[in-house]
């Protein structure tokens, strides 16, 4: 039993792409990025945040410049700009562990009723499958051709599985249902800033009973407008 | 007590043909019969005592390690000073368990029934005890340790998930407590080695980071993880370092981050994310630590089916670890590295069912313990020899212990859908490691 798909050749050369454009990102962000932090994890809170830091130490150190800079003062500088950052990142982690619920809020489509139904379809999946049947990729086209013609339109992908593989296992397969889908997405010319992907496992099943049906029910990706048309 | 030798229902020739290391595959009890010493306890009238000697004896019983018998009615309320033994070695009782009330406290006393002589005492408990039911499990270890040469597993808890909560329950299936009251679910709870924290992954708005919770409630994130999908977080045995998968659109790799102050108590800061794998679409996740800390067992599917590999601490060397034949052996999930790491357990599908195996790291072979329904997501006591898993063998989803010397089984939860536990260390009454 296969469980991933081989993704295309064309999606290998974005995403290395991607990785590449990352690293160089965060390279020019900050001067000594850790060598072992992988671009993967970097995230756009914390580079904003070194961003603004950075921002706020070169204001520090034009001042410093017309009085005979020291390099005492721009190391003392220096360390102040890390420990807001990391103060400032330590405040966003905390604020999203303060969330009382997972639940996000809902976010009007603005598009037609057809157009919001075929945005909203759900794609299904075979058994430990992550790869698109021909139904999936025509359900798909559909999206794709709403969200040319709505440019502004933003979408989560979430990823969903049956009960029956292990628990853990279910959320790594969940997210390679999303990215997935959101590949084919990008693959037909969707940027690839409009498509968040998340995964929930099992966690979350459309039909909780025990039967093949309600399983083959569970195996999907779910759609839901992060931005809308209008 | 049910007695189920669950090694005897597996059938050698369809272990064979799921698994290919048929040579290696070892099908048998390592228990010798005649090694567990008959022992017993007298009971008590009076409240205190009878709380004690019944959650001793209980102890006692749920160690393995013995084989208990009912005390003769007439020893019932006899402090150890003034026992007649002669009851008991009629019996053929080997030990006999009593209580002592004495000026500085409530005392275990341990009699060898033939010769009369006390061969342990231990405090049980002493007016000042904060936690008098962890202070009895404590004494029941020191029992088995004074008897058996090993310290029992009663003064330990296990953590798990029930409707994407976490709880907490004593070893002895009491005390079943709702740790976690924020909003959101969580998932995968995972000890720290000092027994006084622990993470887990939170399901909350914007992804699912690993948060590091103690039990006062305090909450932290591990940063590296605020955005995307960050699951099956695990502690070096040190408490240094947390080791967790995160994922992408091109797959799941695990990274390590290292507390400042060495993983103490009063840890600092994590640091930053450090990738261990670098996983080109294929899934890496379940990173577990040998307990010298040398290695990390995890679970990959970069050979297609999800199975067992193993790799240094610094992400060298990554191999194959349990054997398997492309195409014919299961999903292999939910490593666990046993508390003297010459054995990994955990979850591989046999024709689709999930069932619990040990894998011997040394020799590379393999022991099917369960074979009935579903049995998943094993973890150890830390006498390394109980495993915990989650099985349905009743119908729902429930915590089940199984005692790898005897094959004795016992039922830990009777609440349904209960999954994913985690076997603490051993703890002390001040809720740390001992």
């Amino acid at each position: 039993m296969t469980l991933s798909d081989t993704p295309s050749r064309a999606a290998r050369r974005r995403a290395g792409t991607f990785l590449i454009a990352a690293a160089l990102l965060l390279g020019a962000c900050s001067k000594a990025p850790p060598a072992s932090v992988a671009p993967a994890a970097a995230d756009s809170v914390a580079l904003r945040a070194r961003a603004d830091s950075l921002a706020s130490a070169r204001r520090h150190d034009s001042v410093t410049a017309s009085a005979r800079a020291d390099s005492l003062v721009r190391a003392r500088a220096d360390s102040l700009a890390r420990a807001a950052e990391a103060h400032r990142a330590d405040s966003v982690r905390a604020q999203i562990l303060r969330d009382s619920t997972d639940a996000a809020p809902g976010t009007a489509s603005g598009l037609d009723a057809g157009s919001e139904a075929a945005i909203a379809a759900t794609v299904s999946f075979e058994l430990d499958r992550s790869d698109l049947s021909a139904d999936a990729q025509r359900l798909l086209d559909r999206k794709v051709a709403i969200l040319r013609l709505s440019p502004r339109l933003e979408l989560q992908v979430e990823g969903h599985c049956d009960e029956r593989g292990p628990d853990e296992y279910n959320l790594a397969l969940g997210n390679r249902r999303a990215a997935s889908v959101k590949r084919y997405l990008v693959d037909h010319g969707i940027a690839d800033a409009r498509l968040t992907i998340i995964s929930y496992g099992e966690e979350r099943p459309a039909d909780p009973r025990p039967t093949e049906e309600a399983w083959a029910k569970n195996r999907r990706a779910e759609f839901r407008v992060t931005r809308g048309a209008r | 007590m049910k007695r189920v030798l669950v090694l005897a229902l597996l059938v050698p020739g369809g272990l064979r043909a799921q698994d290919s290391t048929q040579t290696g595959v070892r099908i048998g009890i390592t228990y010798a019969p005649g090694t567990r010493p008959a022992l017993s306890v007298v009971p008590y009238s009076a409240a205190l005592l009878d709380t004690a000697s019944t959650v001793l004896a209980r102890d006692l019983e749920q160690s393995d390690r013995f084989e208990m018998m009912s005390a003769p009615a007439a020893a019932r309320g006899q402090e150890a000073r003034n026992l007649d033994l002669r009851p008991f070695t009629a019996m053929g009782a080997a030990f006999v368990v009593t209580l002592s009330t004495e000026a500085d406290g409530v005392y275990a006393v341990v009699v060898d029934a033939r010769s009369g002589q006390q061969s342990a005492r231990t405090l049980l408990f002493d007016a000042g005890a904060r936690d008098r039911r962890l202070a009895v499990h404590r004494g029941a270890d020191e029992i088995v340790r004074a008897i058996a040469g090993q310290p029992g597993i009663a003064a330990t808890r296990v953590l798990f998930v029930r409707n994407g909560r976490i709880m907490r329950l004593d070893a002895d299936g009491a005390n079943a407590e709702l740790l976690h009251t924020a909003g959101w679910p969580a998932l995968s709870p995972a000890w720290h080695p000092d027994g006084r924290r622990f993470a887990y992954t939170a399901f909350v708005r914007s992804g699912q980071p690993i948060v590091v919770q103690d039990f006062g409630g305090r909450r932290e994130m591990v940063p590296g993880t605020d955005e995307g999908l960050n699951i099956t977080p695990s502690f070096s045995p040190d408490g240094r370092w947390i080791a967790y998968a995160h994922g992408t659109e091109a797959g799941m790799d695990i990274y390590l981050s290292e507390q400042a102050g060495g993983g103490g108590p009063e840890g600092g800061a994590w640091g930053p994310p450090q990738r261990l794998t670098a996983g080109r679409f294929a899934d890496n996740l379940s990173p577990v630590w040998s307990p010298d800390g040398s290695r990390i067992a995890f679970i990959s599917n970069r050979a297609r089916s999800p199975q067992l590999y193993v790799m240094s601490a610094d992400g060298t060397g990554q191999e194959v670890l349990a054997r398997f034949d492309f195409g014919a052996t299961g999903t292999t999930s939910a490593p666990a590295w046993s508390p003297d790491g010459s054995l990994i357990a955990f979850h591989r599908e046999v024709g689709g069912t999930p069932q619990v195996f040990v894998l011997d790291v040394a020799a590379r072979s393999l022991r099917q313990i369960t074979g009935a329904s579903r049995n998943e997501d094993p973890s150890w006591a830390p006498d390394g020899r109980h495993l915990v898993f989650v099985s349905s063998r009743t119908g729902p989803r429930e915590l089940w212990i199984v005692d790898l010397e005897t094959g004795r089984l016992r039922q830990l939860t009777r609440l349904g859908g209960t999954r994913l536990p985690a076997w603490s260390p051993r703890l002390s009454p001040s809720e740390g490691r001992e």
